[in-house]
């Protein structure tokens, strides 16, 4: 992946007349050109109300804290002494979760290869933040796992799920069909240190879009996933667990039949309210309806409400995260006007059944991570990393 | 050849003869930018061209490529223009390898080299959310037909027959 110092020299100079325009400062644009540039940043807020922010580079996970709202941040900290091969798929990013107690848990994927086959590594700081453990294999299996997901349920038990390839490389090698991977996911130890014996929830799921992660209740995580449909239709469902190690029965969220023999980095985002209410939000090409969409359940077993469009496909919505507080589920995501690219906000406080205007709440001229919601109590905030801005910590007010 | 090649088109697009001549000679795809689009565009006005967006991170393309080499090798009077389209930016000495192993080293190629990957396909086209692969096949008279996912070669066979003669 590293460039060599002619190529490099070559990109600016043969970069010049493209970039001409635009041009900032004479900076390239290629990520490549500098690999400290942070190019996802996931937040998490701490028991004290501090804020943390997990940044991946192209060679780093860094974790810096902020006692005001993110206007300022500590030095940041390395969670490895040695560089890494980030996997930098555009729906891959470092996770972040704080426990009650105050331990932080991170994890990252890496590449293993020039195939994109992944390794998830996890690592834990209890002095706060001032040293990680050794970051070690979230699974004994060296595969492939990619787009981790971790969270932390009402009881305070880490959880985490991944796509992971091993069932894929099985069948192959005895020159059977393997669509996509497996859904697959572990439990933490009590010291929060070991992750449990990995299980798989399911095969022949998409194997590049990031996951949607919720919790129904105390050991039961509920799932949102493109999953691989027969035909190659590679629609939205969700799983909900019964207990920590039995999932329910995958619910299909939209038949919106979009049959592609690729993956589309495109993830979903679900949250669950308070009152148990599902809420869902993802992208699809299908031949049903193509761009980004809405919908909700009134249960964990209920049917999802029909699709609710967001913005139109010309304007390139994306991104979307749903987040759902005591008092209101909040939506936003990515759109594209031509020149900028925009993070629209609405908020329902009817479960989901009315929306209020979806208002522009932060906008940038170039490169961006997806816009992420996090909330201190009832306060929700946009985070969201911008390569001309940097990162940016909006709180969403109620107005309008 | 496909030196002179290069040059002539980095010329044509505004690049400056010293990045045209280093582009060349390290066999390298030209960087695809905020502007790239419309001069690739002005640059193939009038001729039928194939242009075949492809990626690194993109199984099905890595596998269909090949068949792009075969036919180019069977129809050296195609007008192909192959862009790398990753969300991310890829090395270039990578693009290049995959492009010769499919024997595409002939062809005219471009990569993405902006992370601001929504105006690079928003300039293409607005509606297209970026999935790879896809073929345009666009006509003398800039009337295009766009091949989602892989293409059927087939189809691309009977419309470049169709295609009146190119002078080039």
């Amino acid at each position: 992946m590293r460039l060599t110092i002619s190529a490099l020299a070559l990109v600016v100079l043969a970069g010049s007349a493209a970039a001409q325009h635009h041009d900032h400062g004479g900076a390239m644009h290629s990520f490549s050109a500098d690999a400290r540039e942070a190019f996802t940043a996931t937040p998490a807020f701490g028991p004290d109300g501090a804020l943390w922010v997990a940044r991946g580079t192209a060679d780093r996970v860094v974790l810096a804290r902020s006692t005001d709202l993110g206007k300022t941040f500590t030095a940041p900290v390395s969670i490895t002494a040695d560089p890494l091969n980030m996997d930098w798929g555009p729906d891959s990013r470092p996770q972040l979760a704080i426990d009650k107690t105050g331990a932080i848990v991170v994890t990252y994927a890496i590449f293993q290869d020039k195939s994109f086959n992944g390794r998830i590594y996890a690592t834990r700081s209890t002095d706060g933040g001032t040293t990680f453990a050794t970051p070690a294999p979230i699974t004994s299996d060296s595969t492939s796992q990619r787009f981790q997901t971790v969270g932390i349920d009402p009881d305070g038990r880490v959880f985490a799920a991944w796509l992971d390839k091993r069932n894929a490389a099985t069948a192959i090698a005895a020159g059977k069909p393997y669509p996509g991977a497996a859904l697959a996911y572990a439990w933490a130890d009590d010291s929060g240190m070991r992750f449990s014996d990995t299980r798989l929830a399911f095969d022949n799921t998409c194997e590049c879009c990031r996951l949607g992660l919720a919790f129904a209740g105390p050991g039961r995580p509920a799932l949102m996933f493109r999953n691989v449909f027969e035909g190659s239709v590679r629609d939205h469902a969700v799983v909900t667990f019964k207990d920590p190690t039995t999932p329910g029965p995958l619910r299909r969220v939209s038949v919106d039949n979009w049959k592609i023999e690729a993956c589309p980095h495109h993830g979903p985002s679900l949250a669950i309210a308070p009152d148990g209410s599902y809420h869902a939000a993802w992208f699809t090409g299908g031949s049903v309806r193509q761009g980004l969409f809405y919908a909700h359940a009134d249960n964990a077993d209920a049917p999802f409400s029909p699709p609710r469009a967001l913005s139109s496909p010309d304007r390139q919505p994306a991104r979307p995260n749903v987040l759902a507080t005591s008092t209101a589920v909040h939506l936003v995501w990515k759109e594209f006007d031509g020149e900028k690219s925009l993070v629209r906000w609405q908020v329902s406080h009817d479960e989901g059944r009315s929306w209020s205007v979806a208002r522009i709440v932060a906008e940038t001229a170039d490169a961006s991570d997806h816009p992420l919601l996090i909330a201190r109590g009832d306060r929700v905030f946009l985070s969201w990393l911008t390569r001309n801005e940097g990162y940016r910590l909006i709180p969403l007010g109620e107005s309008t | 050849m496909r030196r002179a090649i290069a040059v002539a088109l980095a010329l044509v697009l505004g690049l400056s003869t010293a990045a045209a001549l280093r582009a060349a000679d390290a066999g390298q795809p030209i960087p695809f930018g905020r502007g790239s689009w419309a001069k690739l565009w002005s640059a193939h006005a009038g001729k039928a061209t194939v242009i075949h967006f492809w990626g690194l991170t993109c199984g099905p393309c890595i596998i269909e490529m090949p068949k792009w080499g075969k036919l180019l090798a069977e129809r050296p009077d195609m007008r192909l223009v192959l862009i790398a389209a990753d969300p991310l930016p890829q090395s270039p000495e990578r693009v290049n390898e995959a492009l010769q192993r499919a024997g595409l080293e002939r062809a005219e190629s471009w990569a993405f080299a902006d992370r601001f990957y929504e105006r690079l396909r928003y300039e293409i086209d607005p509606a297209w959310s970026g999935e790879l692969p896809r073929t345009l096949l666009v006509a003398a008279d800039g009337g295009t037909t766009a091949l989602p996912g892989v293409a059927d070669l087939a189809t691309v066979r009977k419309w470049l027959d169709a295609q009146p003669r190119s002078k080039n």
